[in-house]
């Protein structure tokens, strides 16, 4: 069988992206495989092609719901019809219409919780499934920046599916990452691709300022030297707000985006930024995923991240047309500590272990009664069902120093004197293959390579009803 | 109608004999017995479940707001309308909660996902991101382009025509219109979120959002009457047959079988006074309720006089002059229409 035929016909597509073509060879020779490929680099054509060769179906865990939509709905506007998500808002209608065909779907897609369940369990045994992803991967990985702890159940379900080949997928993973992968998935030899992390043409930059208002300052005369379309990471939906407001008071188009805004606003948001009718998004890291625009020019991060992973995967949103793009990180005395206590915060107390494990079953009252968090609750209750109260105590421990090192990985960032890229790429263990002329600010930056601000972008907005619906309706 | 506007509107209606958390319950449209009862009691069936999203943070706020610019008098336990809020010239609402329920939210569904349909189609993009994710919403758009033929350019153009036709017919502002437009998407133009369409006119999101809904239930009404073809498909399963709660009509068929009261509350396991909260609604929608299996005619003409007399409709103050009355009956004999009385 010829892939590139395969390909063609399937995507119209005359030529693989680098890694794919190894990754789906393997995945169609049988073996189990992890793939690293950097967001943007199509990840789910490793699937989705072999798909088409492979007789039965394709179990794909997907670790949050707004990924599994929006992959969904990348399936289905492909005209795929054989796709079926399966997560805790599936209808009880739908849900006896699913299970008795299971087995007809092509692509069936399920969050981890359901994954385990004793029912769906039961289901999944029934039938055929030639290969199982594990998208996301990293999220198994306690060390990873973004861990997820239900994810750690898909190693429960794999013995009752008779151990199916596995595809791993993840857009970042360090060696360690890499190594927890294997070891949850029990995965003994698979085969692992590594594309190199770097984007050349991403030019790293970081601004330092004695404080935080000067950032502001750098802000309002950056909106107005380059153009977009660009994204600000604003760390708090309150922020978000505040900088599209700053913008779009100097006459520049922006809009804010976070997770506290209806879907519906959302979506607008999302489309007046690819349609070009929007220069600025201003948005917390709720901002990203399932986006693809290609001619992304900045993201300018105006707080720090909370780890290099995260802040590489939210940089390479930028120039996924391989056009010159700046990453400018914003830098204001003092962030750093504001940084330990912002990551420290997301992980359970001991205090609040100690509770839960008090009162057992009860325990969900302890989020009412402002005991417990919300976010703290979903790690204990994981880590529960698999260790004594002193275990969990010292699982926290381990996963709070793993985040000290991440954050202690930001403070060395800001003070590095030497290539920013080169340090980017040694903390995924990888070696940088060669510097682009404009590299980083430590090696000097040219920034004319950057469009200047012009006004003339901005699009013209009807202002009468009629004429708006004639816009959009031109019949 | 702004959303101060339709909080003064209510506090109006209930003339002082409610707490100022009451205009809160019956835009969110909770359905308890007391929300329910005082729709009958003071004509707030427009206002009912306008908002259901309203959050109580930002619901404060306005009331605070209201304090703060004096509509809203603080009067020993009860709260007054200043002058200056009852001198207030609050023009007419096409607002119509009680009948449509808050299924103007499913109308715009199908409607959004309809006109953005078109609008690729027509410009030859045969494949777009649905604005509208939900499943059920989806598929029932499918069936209905299917049946009407959406990929002949004619039908598009009807459909764009009657779009026109009804907006300008409907009896709203040139804001209002310009509101519900803003909210859709096109392949060329993309909606906008409530916060910039407030910031772009100056109002409140409170204010753009409750203007969304008259908009739409004045829309919606101008649909229903005039039934142009393509749109009025639109409004299936929008209008509720039954004004009644799905839980007063579980009630209402046992009764009407014969069960009393007790019987009902054992059967349906459900308190007493639930089940009392029932026929309250029960009395409120029906104007042929026989309340005589309750309370006997005599008692029943007793508690209007003392409520007309009054000039009042809190159960406690009847109740003192009238201890051989129940709570229950003075409920149920205020919510029976005057028509009946």
């Amino acid at each position: 069988m010829n892939l590139d035929e395969l390909l063609y016909n399937t995507y119209g597509f005359s030529s693989f992206r680098p890694g794919q073509r190894e990754i789906i060879e393997r995945v169609l020779a049988g073996e189990d495989v992890i793939a690293l490929l950097p967001t943007g680099m199509g990840k789910s054509i490793c699937y989705q092609l072999p798909a088409k060769v492979l007789p039965d179906s394709i179990l794909i865990v997907s670790p949050l719901l707004s990924l599994m939509q929006d992959q969904v709905a990348q399936l289905k506007k492909m005209g795929e019809k054989s796709v079926v998500a399966i997560n805790s808002f599936l209808k009880p209608e739908d849900k006896e219409r699913i299970w008795s065909t299971l087995s007809s779907y092509k692509f069936i897609f399920i969050s981890p919780e359901m994954l385990v369940q004793p029912f769906v369990k039961q289901k999944l045994k029934q039938i055929r499934i030639s290969l199982l992803v594990a998208d996301e991967a990293h999220c198994i990985s306690q060390w990873g920046f973004d861990f997820r702890p239900d994810y750690l159940r898909i190693s429960e379900i794999l013995p009752h599916l008779n151990f199916p080949q596995v595809l791993a997928l993840t857009a970042t993973a360090t060696d360690k990452v890499t190594e927890e992968i294997k070891k949850y998935l029990a995965l003994s030899e698979p085969y692992v691709y590594s594309h190199p992390m770097d984007r050349k043409n991403i030019v790293y930059d970081i601004k330092k300022f004695e404080e935080s208002r000067d950032k502001i300052e750098f802000i309002k005369e950056f909106v107005q030297k380059y153009n977009g379309p660009g994204i600000i990471y604003a760390g708090t939906r309150k922020k978000s707000q505040e900088l599209s407001m700053l913008l779009t008071e100097l006459g520049v188009s922006a809009a804010f985006y976070h997770g506290g805004m209806e879907h519906q606003d959302r979506v607008f948001v999302q489309q007046q930024f690819q349609n070009g009718e929007l220069q600025w998004i201003c948005s917390t890291n709720a901002f990203g995923m399932g986006v693809h625009i290609p001619n992304i020019r900045h993201v300018i991060h105006y707080q720090l991240p909370t780890s290099i992973e995260g802040y590489v995967q939210e940089v390479g949103r930028a120039g996924r047309d391989g056009q010159p793009s700046l990453a400018t990180l914003l830098y204001a005395q003092g962030d750093e500590a504001l940084l330990d206590s912002l990551v420290m915060d997301d992980l359970p107390t001991q205090h609040e272990i100690e509770a839960v494990y008090r009162h057992g079953a009860g325990a969900l009252h302890l989020i009412d009664q402002g005991i417990v968090r919300e976010t703290a609750m979903r790690v204990i209750s994981y880590w529960m069902t698999q260790l004594p109260v002193e275990g969990v105590i010292k699982q926290m421990e381990l996963l709070r120093s793993g985040k000290r090192q991440q954050v202690l990985k930001i403070r060395e960032l800001i003070g590095l004197q030497g290539c920013l890229r080169s340090f980017i790429v040694q903390c995924f263990d990888q070696q940088l293959g060669g510097k682009p002329d404009n590299c980083c600010i430590n090696d000097g930056i040219d920034y004319d390579a950057f469009e200047v601000f012009s006004p003339s972008t901005e699009k013209h907005f009807p202002l009468q009803w009629q004429e708006r619906l004639s816009v959009i309706l031109p019949i | 109608m702004l959303f101060s506007e339709l909080i003064l509107a209510i506090m109006k209606a209930v003339n002082r004999q409610r707490t100022i958390s009451s205009p809160y319950h019956l835009i969110k449209g909770k359905k308890s017995g007391q929300t329910i009862q005082d729709i009958g009691y003071f004509s707030l069936y427009p206002y009912f479940g306008v908002l259901p999203k309203l959050d109580k943070k930002a619901y404060d706020q306005a009331v605070q707001r209201l304090f703060a610019e004096g509509c809203l008098l603080d009067n020993d336990q009860v709260v007054d309308l200043s002058p200056k809020a009852m001198d207030l010239d609050i023009a007419a609402s096409p607002l119509n909660g009680w009948k449509y329920r808050g299924n103007e939210n499913l109308f715009f569904s199908r409607l959004s996902l309809i006109v953005q349909t078109f609008s690729h189609i027509s410009q030859q993009e045969k494949t777009f991101d649905p604005i509208v994710i939900n499943e059920e919403v989806q598929s029932w758009v499918k069936k209905y382009l299917k049946q009407i033929d959406f990929r002949d350019l004619a039908v598009a153009q009807a459909f764009k025509k009657e779009l026109f036709t009804t907006l300008t017919d409907s009896g709203i502002s040139e804001t209002h219109k310009m509101i519900v437009t803003e909210r859709l998407t096109g392949l060329a133009l993309s909606g906008l979120t409530w916060q910039q369409i407030a910031d772009s006119k100056n109002l409140l999101l409170l204010d753009v959002q409750l203007m969304w809904v008259e908009a739409l239930h004045s829309w919606m009404g101008v649909i229903e009457q005039s039934k142009p073809p393509l749109l009025f498909g639109l409004m299936e399963g929008i209008i509720q047959q039954s004004s009644l709660t799905e839980t007063a009509q579980r009630t209402k068929k046992l009764f009407d079988k014969g069960f009393s009261l007790e019987q009902i509350a054992s059967l349906r396991q459900l308190k007493t006074s639930t089940i009392e909260d029932h026929f309250v609604e029960l009395a409120m929608n029906d104007p042929f309720f026989n309340y005589t299996a309750f309370v006997n005619p005599a008692l029943f003409e007793a508690i209007i006089a003392e409520s007309r007399s009054r000039k009042t409709k809190r159960l406690r103050e009847i109740k003192e002059h009238l201890p051989e009355a129940s709570y229950f009956q003075i409920r149920l004999a205020l919510a029976i229409r005057e028509e009946q009385r």
